[in-house]
């Protein structure tokens, strides 16, 4: 599920520092180029090992069916015939397209609603305001699985099972994002504000040509986690997307482990549903780096 | 005056969707889930009060009790793998200048992906036929039953969800060092503190407010690992990975118990709210 509980800020840096014990004798480092070059490709085999379970499920997908467990490093034949068949299979594509909504909705829906909602807790004045901020703040604690059986059963007696409305919509209350909007809409100068109110201008033109424009990066940046969280999440899809009509791919993936299948089939679905991780890893890994580091977004 | 309504109004109607979405969404069941496990509700939607009846039958249940033990172990495993895992990769990112930015993403790369597919890879990789066996078979090391091994399924699962995981922890400790001052280990270094000294008394002290937020996230992240499980060993062998989330799951969706599986999600709850306050006092301790 997308939320992610705590109870902590991000940091920043400590206030202590302490003086290292003084030498005597000061020395420089002998050997400080050997010694670099030695970290960088410790450095370039653990980055090669992190990755490695990609490439060998890459290169299972792209071999022909029947090859031996281990994979060639640098296979002799490629093939895109697994990725067909899976593609071409009746399930697969469909789960795709429900990953899809699942994911875009929710990022469209999350970015309208958490923006408005941290315009609203930065810049207005409402009774209630804090009391709810800090509701928010605490439901954050609550673990997702706590909840899941009265959240299942609601929905259920909603007729959500099975439904678009019943997988996207308990998703969307989202502390994180509204706290994240919050802060950054705080951050902006109150005069912009000021100057659209003497000229009159209705609030939702407020929002819609101030708020929005100048958030524009930070709404890229929650609209990659919110699809990332959703396109990834299984937990809640499994229990209320039943029949294989609603799957999602994650779940779907699931059910494809448990029957008799060939492996590269396997890896190449595996590979295939992983594709637009990549693409957005691929496209924004900058963005989405920095965005951690600055927000503790995760 | 206009003007002096008008803030109010307008801020009450941007907050309202995501209000009613709070409302129904996280606090309705958050209630419910508290309410629920003070009953013995069916998947029909009958039910009756059964007062603590739930919350006794925990103590005993050995299932119960074994899952706690499950996670708790889980747990102490996979915070120090995920933890040095970070840490370290963080630190070399920092000392190292050749190629950074391709490394960090390699190895930032499994956070994008899904506990899912980390799981169905990892299956194969750990299976007794797959490619960690293959690998071990051509050093002439006797295939190891990775998954069916009681003693073996958690550091294998723990493996798994780190490798997957690692990359947050990594970026943000990676901030961290960035911000300590060059100034500090420059003067350590003219002063004769050698390597192990200037990290032990200057990094690591100033890094010990990113160190503990990593703690405190990748705590609760283990105890809400789920995915993973279910992918790779349903809880076994022998309920050796049934964990206290695949304890809900199965009583909810495999029994139907929905009141008792509601009272498991209470003490999942209560569990992360006590480690959570118990790391928050240790922060503010080592911040005085």
């Amino acid at each position: 599920m997308t939320e992610r509980t705590g109870v902590l800020d991000r940091p920043g840096t400590g206030p202590a520092v302490r003086r290292a014990p003084a030498r005597t004798s000061p020395r420089r480092p002998r050997g400080a180029v050997a010694r670099r070059a030695a970290l960088s490709v410790l450095l370039g085999l653990l980055a090669l090992l992190t990755v490695s379970p990609f490439a060998a499920m890459f290169v299972v997908a792209l071999s022909p069916a029947g090859k031996p467990t281990v994979p060639a490093a640098w296979p002799s034949s490629l093939t895109l015939d697994n990725v067909v068949r899976v593609v071409s299979a009746s399930g697969f594509l469909t789960w795709t397209f429900n990953s899809l909504v699942y994911a875009v909705v929710s990022v469209v829906i999350i970015l309208l609603t958490a923006s408005m909602a941290g315009y609203a807790f930065a810049k207005k004045r409402f009774p209630g305001r804090d009391a709810m901020l800090w509701t928010f703040l605490a439901t954050m604690m609550v673990p997702f699985q706590a909840t899941l059986i009265p959240m299942f059963v609601l929905i259920s007696d909603l007729g959500g099972v099975d439904t678009f409305w019943g997988l996207i919509v308990p998703t969307l209350a989202n502390s994180q994002a509204v706290f994240l909007m919050r802060q950054f809409i705080r951050d902006l100068p109150d005069e912009l504000f000021d100057a659209a109110k003497v000229d009159g201008a209705p609030e939702w033109v407020v929002y819609w040509r101030i708020v929005v424009p100048l958030t524009r990066p930070v709404l890229a940046t929650l609209g990659v986690f919110v699809f990332l969280w959703h396109w990834n999440d299984f937990l809640w899809p499994l229990v209320i997307a039943q029949s294989d009509e609603m799957r999602t791919l994650t779940v779907g993936l699931t059910t494809l482990q448990t029957e008799e299948i060939q492996l590269s089939m396997l890896m190449a679905s595996a590979a295939v549903s992983v594709v637009p991780c990549l693409l957005v890893f691929f496209v924004l890994q900058r963005y989405l780096v920095n965005s951690i580091a600055m927000t503790g977004l995760k | 005056m206009r003007q002096r309504l008008r803030d109010p109004i307008t801020g009450l109607l941007f907050v309202l969707p995501m209000l009613v979405l709070f409302l129904i969404f996280r606090i309705f069941p958050t209630l419910g889930a508290a309410g629920m496990s003070l009953t013995d509700w069916k998947i029909s939607g009958e039910w009756s009060f059964v007062g603590a009846d739930n919350y006794a039958r925990l103590l005993d249940d050995p299932n119960f009790l074994a899952s706690l033990r499950v996670t708790l172990v889980y747990v102490a495993v996979y915070v120090p793998l995920v933890v040095l895992a970070a840490l370290g990769t963080a630190l070399l990112l920092n000392a190292v200048v050749f190629m950074r930015g391709l490394f960090r993403g390699m190895l930032f790369l499994p956070y994008v992906t899904s506990f899912v597919l980390a799981g169905v890879v990892w299956k194969w990789i750990y299976e007794y036929n797959g490619l960690l066996n293959g690998l071990l078979a051509k050093a002439d090391v006797a295939p190891v039953k990775f998954l069916e091994e009681s003693s073996l399924v958690l550091p294998a699962l723990a493996l798994v969800s780190a490798w997957k995981g690692f990359g947050y922890s990594m970026l943000i400790l990676l901030a961290g060092l960035k911000s300590i001052p060059g100034s500090y280990l420059e003067a350590a270094r003219v002063d004769g503190a050698n390597a192990w000294q200037r990290f032990r008394r200057i990094v690591l002290p100033l890094l010990r407010p990113a160190l503990f937020f990593v703690l405190v996230i990748e705590t609760i992240t283990a105890f809400q690992t789920f995915d993973t499980i279910y992918v790779m060993t349903g809880g076994g062998p022998a309920k050796a990975s049934y964990t206290l989330i695949y304890g809900i799951y199965d009583q909810g969706f495999k029994f139907f118990d929905f009141g008792y599986a509601a009272t498991l999600g209470i003490v999942l709850f209560a569990l992360v709210l006590v480690v959570s306050l118990i790391q928050r006092r240790l922060l503010d301790r080592g911040e005085r």
